[in-house]
């Protein structure tokens, strides 16, 4: 059940591998986090299943596709499926990232980084908030694994992300995973990271698995979560209290009982770090 | 640099081929202590063309059958480079790939390649167009007899329409099957394959030339079922009627029908 009124509990992210299991089922699973892009079609089995899984689960839409910090202008026609898809699944929260995914006249379908600038943050803070008034409801921007940074950087990335949230309204989707891939490859404490985040804005936590290449690391949600970003998780909900967290897989699919193994992991080991809140309060 | 400038200089290093960070461009970049900004401009390169192949590969998997994955995968990246995505969903990444292998390989080997490359595609558009309302046997049965001969129909909104001029749809069947590739042969006389989704599940079959004619009497040209059957009694006479009902009510089976509204 979800642990306050405020958390939605802990979640998996929809994915159609596992569609027919969830119907015949009904696994143990809070809330599911779907990708937006993936129903914003007209018919078939993706958007059969999304209905009847939004009918007996919370979900959140998460979004890969909306460039929130692109050089072009912000596709409303694209937000206009979005805020449609949203009429019709009622998300709890609409998510993206904190990226750019579309160059002059390109796709790029990354999630790219930008430059921690004065520029850019005033660039973003805008467009969150024409968003914003599109769907009426506060934009959830996430956090993305980086691999180069811009030598032009004038903020930490978690001074921008509370620069961004303050500017623009915006709520903030912290994936520890991100964090820690961000950290290794770039050299930051990921905990100095975490603690400098507006504690008010975080509405929602990622956990997902990565590859490591010893030298760097690489995001890939196609492992299970590793023990330091496990410690890390912990260290979060220590410090913020319960927050709605989801458990990412994209690839090298588990059978669904391995999920569900590794969802209850996040339980427990957020019911140790939340006791010890407790305790501390 | 400027914010614009310098993602527009890094769209131009994930577009570029093969991976060589412009200079300049770098030259802005820091990486980390034991990730250097050539690994982790490679790393976006790299994620960039293996994501767009890795959607081709799976839209498009009976080409890969039929080319293996080395020309496949060289196919696959000359496509991406002469026709980056344009869509914010991958999911129409492959939507000019029939075209491009018409303009990219000799003509003796595009025709048939493209045509496999239309009719995957057509299950790509089948697989999640509109639902639409298509038109059951409880609804026929309810069609009072004085109704009949003015019904009037469309094709449910996911019926694609291929015409095959070589054996492509065994082609792609053997490819489902992993069977050895049948080889490419013209057909004649050409043949009508129809791709639609019915109750969630897409759906292919071929059409002898008389019931392609019928169909696309009824559904496009719209005859009414009473010129349907006049047409059909210059080649069938007193079993006409027969022959129209046993289609239609083939076809409404099928999920391929709808109402036209009057």
């Amino acid at each position: 059940m979800p642990t306050s009124i405020s958390s939605l509990g802990y979640g998996l992210g929809l994915r159609s591998e596992y569609y027919q299991q969830i119907l015949e089922q009904s696994p143990a699973v809070d809330w599911f986090e779907v990708i937006s892009e993936n129903y914003l079609v007209q018919g078939g089995k993706a958007l059969y299943y999304l209905d009847a899984i939004a009918e007996r689960y919370p979900v959140v839409m998460h979004g890969v596709s909306l460039s929130i910090g692109g050089p072009h202008a912000l596709d409303t026609d694209y937000l206009a499926q979005i805020k449609q898809l949203a009429e019709r699944i009622q998300p709890a929260w609409i998510s993206d990232h904190l990226c750019w995914s579309r160059g002059s006249a390109h796709q790029l379908h990354d999630l790219l980084p930008l430059p921690y600038t004065e520029e850019s943050l005033y660039h973003v803070a805008g467009r969150v908030r024409q968003v914003q008034d599109v769907l009426q409801r506060p934009l959830v921007l996430e956090n993305v694994s980086s691999y180069v940074r811009s030598k032009a950087d004038e903020f930490t990335e978690w001074e921008f992300l509370n620069a961004l949230a303050h500017l623009s309204g915006c709520q903030l989707l912290l994936d520890v995973n991100n964090v820690y891939v961000s950290a290794r490859n770039h050299g930051f404490d990921a905990w100095t990271f975490i603690r400098n985040l507006p504690p008010e804005s975080i509405r929602q936590l990622h956990l997902a698995g990565h590859m490591d290449y010893g030298d760097y690391v690489v995001d890939t949600h196609d492992h299970p979560v590793c023990d330091p970003v496990w410690a890390l998780y912990q260290q979060t909900l220590e410090h913020l209290g319960p927050v709605s967290t989801l458990l990412e897989r994209d690839d090298h699919f588990p059978p669904f009982e391995e999920l569900l193994t590794e969802l209850n992991k996040a339980r427990e080991l957020a019911a140790s770090a939340l006791a010890r809140r407790s305790l501390c309060a | 640099m400027r914010l614009i400038d310098w993602q527009l200089a890094f769209e131009e290093h994930l577009l570029s081929e093969p991976c060589a960070a412009n200079g300049s461009f770098a030259a802005t970049l820091q990486g980390g202590p034991t990730l250097d900004v050539d690994t982790g401009l490679a790393i976006y390169h790299n994620a960039y063309l293996s994501r767009l192949k890795e959607v081709l590969c799976h839209d498009f998997s009976a080409i890969r059958y039929w080319l293996g994955d080395d020309e496949f995968a060289a196919l696959s990246e000359a496509y991406i480079r002469r026709y980056p995505s344009a869509h914010y969903s991958l999911r129409w990444l492959g939507e000019r790939f029939s075209m491009f292998i018409l303009e990219h390989l000799v003509a003796e080997h595009s025709a048939p390649l493209a045509e496999l490359a239309r009719l995957e595609w057509a299950f790509t558009l089948a697989f999640d167009a509109p639902q639409g309302t298509p038109l059951t046997v409880n609804d026929m049965a309810q069609l009072a007899p004085g109704d009949w001969p003015a019904l009037q129909v469309s094709l449910a909104p996911s019926v694609q329409h291929l015409l095959c001029r070589f054996n492509t749809v065994a082609i792609w069947r053997a490819s489902r099957d992993a069977s050895g590739f049948p080889g490419s042969q013209a057909l004649d006389p050409m043949q009508i394959c129809l791709v639609w989704r019915h109750q969630n599940v897409c759906h292919y079959r071929s059409l002898e030339p008389d019931e392609a004619c019928a169909l696309a009497g009824m559904a496009t040209t719209g005859w009414n079922f009473s010129e349907l059957c006049a047409e059909l009694a210059v080649t069938y006479s007193e079993g006409a009627s027969l022959q129209a009902a046993t289609w239609l009510k083939q076809w409404i089976q099928d999920g391929l029908l709808e109402f036209r509204a009057p």
